[in-house]
């Protein structure tokens, strides 16, 4: 009996071994395909708006190959869940540059884009994500960082803005209330000083992870006398800060940046959402943009409702597709595809137009930040609707 | 035939490699060690280097937790210490990278100490929260002193090198990795044999009787939270020099759970466990992926499910593991090499 336990444990350990040589050796690609890398959140704490966003990554890809591909070459996507944790997007990182040999590289979050920036220049491979830190805008600190969203930092500048246009006083107190880590923090130096030297006032509050209520956070922001409340945090706690605020009856206008600019925010804040401002780099597929049309032609194939799927699977489709639209430029001009000719040709990149699905992007060889301008929508009936037109910081 | 391990004379029985096929075993593992970093490509030395760090992390956790019975929920705030000590002292003061690793284990060893003052009134759960509080406070410490630490931002670490060669390369950095696990798991075996050692573990077995028995208590907790953060610290120090950049994002209270998990999983108060641990729980998820990777494909609609099967089944092979042998791998190992020793005359 005990035998047999043994036997059986052998065996499991065995077939453990035997699974580690095997794991590397599955997929049978042609020379012709060009590969690329992705990490997801499907599972951990941003799985919310990163399983959108990897639909987004994932569907471009195969609409893209079904058009053709790019110069006639198939696009093949490594990617794999990694539950928001900086090691695991370090293990598929390098399982996919050295293994599978991909030339450039999707991310998601502000931890693993911080973590692989010094790998990602040593290895020569262009990275994107979701990230909109300014910090990775530098080519000197971040040379193959990209970014196609316009920065935390430049969505607090235009919040500012509009708060200063807006304002009874003209010199308004702006309270943002953030997230409490690098994603939170990154915009307030840089919106206190624009602040500044336009008149106005930004105060820093962080929101404390899991919290339930805000009732303490917005009574600092009642003493302040703040006339404006701009969150740089996800959907959840975003929905539950504007619902603290309708409960306390406070007449402060909010505004969202964009990780809590989704239909998320709205269907999880309800009523206390209305009047809520979101600063937006994407287009919502609402907004029926002429670059929405075939993202929606896709998803109606693959019986999908771009409605539903929402801004962030916009976001993802259209980060990819600019990471393809260079690729297509390289191969145009008769190079190889490597990751030093991918970055060479978004530097290049000016005015590249998304359909309207963003403002033009515009990398250059000492700013990767392509972005530069977005929409402020507004909620009104429960939807997202835009209130100016791209606008951009001063 | 044998029928059991019978020493004749005291020093084999006290000889760490007691049985000549230990001592085999011991030799294919050296040679597996050397041979590996040529024949693996850059995926596979990630992987060995991230094992190799966590089995330091874990070693040093064990030591605390597992020998001394001391539970720390500080580990990822001791490991950061470590990392932004080894990282501070690299980028702003241009020590080099080779020296900073031992100044930052002394650091940390001394921080870890301090915070291992209400050990001596606190037992059981109640330390664990004054651990948590650790934890929280140097996290806090970090995000917040941006005089030092430059809050939240990433700390940037120059590159590593020695005799001109740039060290941070998987290949060079396992040989970084190797060197160090190697004096860790030699240093711990042997902590055990020691005066020392056994003061830790009767503290660990009765506290009382260890304190009737002579052993200086006060100190002794003291030291043992030293030592286990003087480890802690060189794991945190290694991240900080493999992957040139330090952020708290790296060192939250999830480091400090995950750690727990290694040492339990692998083993509490067992040194080898602790490795066997490391390894199990940075190969499971990374073989899980593989394994989705190569069946997603195959079966429709599985892809969309699958992160949360690999998370399930994740989840499922520990508590499994601990249903059935509840002293970790390090005990299953030990199972059966005892099982096959005696092979076919067990009992």
């Amino acid at each position: 009996m005990l035998a047999r336990r043994w036997l059986s444990m052998v065996l499991v350990l065995g077939s453990v071994l035997l699974l580690i040589g095997c794991g590397g050796a599955e997929p049978e690609a042609s020379e012709e395909t060009i590969k690329i890398g992705a990490v997801y959140d499907l599972t951990g704490a941003t799985a919310d708006v990163g399983t959108p966003y990897a639909d987004g990554i994932r569907d471009y890809v195969r609409w893209l190959n079904g058009q053709g591909g790019v110069g006639g070459r198939q696009i093949e996507l490594f990617g794999a869940d990694y539950a928001y944790t900086v090691d695991q997007a370090e293990q598929l990182y390098s399982q996919y540059v050295s293994q599978e040999g991909v030339v450039a590289f999707q991310g998601w979050g502000t931890g693993d884009t911080e973590a692989l920036r010094g790998r990602v220049a040593e290895d020569e491979i262009p990275y994107m994500s979701a990230s909109y830190s300014a910090g990775m805008q530098s080519p000197d600190d971040a040379p193959y960082n990209f970014l196609v969203g316009t920065t935390y930092s430049d969505q607090f500048r235009i919040a500012i803005d509009y708060a200063i246009e807006n304002s009874a006083s003209g010199s308004p107190t702006i309270a943002l209330l953030h997230h409490d880590s690098p994603f939170g923090q990154s915009p307030l130096e840089d919106g206190r000083a624009y602040a500044e030297s336009h008149g106005a006032e930004v105060i820093g509050i962080s929101m404390p992870g899991g919290a339930t209520d805000y009732t303490a956070e917005l009574t600092q922001v009642q003493g302040a006398g703040a006339e404006f409340i701009v969150i740089q945090n996800v959907s959840s706690p975003a929905a539950t800060l504007v619902k603290d605020v309708d409960r306390l009856g406070m007449d402060s206008q909010v505004i969202c940046l964009n990780w809590c600019t989704d239909e998320l925010f709205v269907s999880l804040a309800g009523g206390a959402a209305e009047g809520v401002i979101g600063a937006s780099p994407f287009a919502f597929p609402s907004s029926g943009v002429a670059g929405l049309e075939e993202i929606r032609e896709y998803a109606e194939s693959q019986n999908k409702n771009l409605d539903e799927l929402g801004v962030h699977y916009v976001q993802g489709w259209t980060t990819m597709a600019v990471m393809t639209e260079a690729i297509s430029r390289v191969l145009d001009a008769g190079d190889e595809v490597t990751g030093p000719n991918i970055r060479a040709q978004l530097e290049q990149m000016s005015g590249f137009e998304t359909g309207g699905i963003t403002s033009p992007l515009t990398f250059t060889s000492d700013d990767h930040a392509g972005n530069k301008a977005l929409v402020l929508y507004q909620v009104q009936d429960g939807l997202w609707v835009p209130l100016t037109d791209y606008v951009s910081a001063e | 035939m044998e029928s059991g391990v019978f020493h004749t004379t005291y020093a084999s029985d006290m000889a760490l490699r007691r049985t000549p096929l230990m001592r085999l075993r011991l030799i294919v593992v050296v040679v597996f060690l050397l041979v590996f970093p040529f024949v693996a490509n850059g995926y596979q030395l990630t992987l060995a280097n991230q094992i190799g760090i966590y089995a330091i992390g874990a070693i040093g956790l064990n030591i605390l937790t597992g020998f001394t019975g001391q539970i720390s929920l500080g580990q990822g705030a001791f490991m950061a210490v470590g990392a932004y000590s080894s990282g501070l002292l690299a980028a702003r003061m241009g020590m080099p990278w080779w020296l900073t690793i031992p100044v930052a284990c002394t650091v940390t060893a001394a921080v870890g100490a301090v915070f291992g003052i209400p050990s001596l009134r606190l037992k059981g759960l109640y330390l664990a929260i004054a651990t948590l509080a650790a934890q929280q406070i140097i996290q806090w410490l970090i995000t917040n002193w941006r005089g030092l630490t430059g809050g939240v931002e990433a700390l940037v670490v120059p590159t590593p090198e020695l005799f001109g060669l740039r060290m941070s390369t998987n290949f060079r950095f396992y040989w970084v990795v190797l060197f160090f696990a190697t004096l860790t798991t030699i240093f711990a075996v042997n902590l055990f044999r020691t005066k020392i050692g056994r003061a830790f573990i009767a503290i660990r077995d009765q506290d009382i009787a260890a304190e009737v028995m002579g052993v200086d208590i006060f100190r002794y907790k003291l030291l043992a939270f030293a030592t286990s953060s003087f480890f802690v610290g060189l794991s945190g120090a290694l991240v900080a020099q493999w992957r040139g950049i330090v952020n708290y994002e790296r060192f939250t209270i999830e480091t400090s759970i995950f750690f727990l998990a290694v040492i339990i999983i692998g083993g509490l108060g067992s040194v080898a466990g602790s490795i066997y641990g490391a390894i199990f729980m940075t190969l499971l998820p990374a073989i899980l992926t593989n394994l989705g990777g190569a069946v997603g494909g195959s079966i429709p609609g599985l892809a969309g499910i699958l992160p949360f099967i690999q998370q399930g089944v994740f989840g499922l092979t520990i508590v499994l593991f601990l249903i059935f042998e509840p002293e970790g791998i390090a005990k299953i190992w030990k199972n059966v090499k005892d099982y096959f020793r005696l092979w076919p005359f067990s009992y």
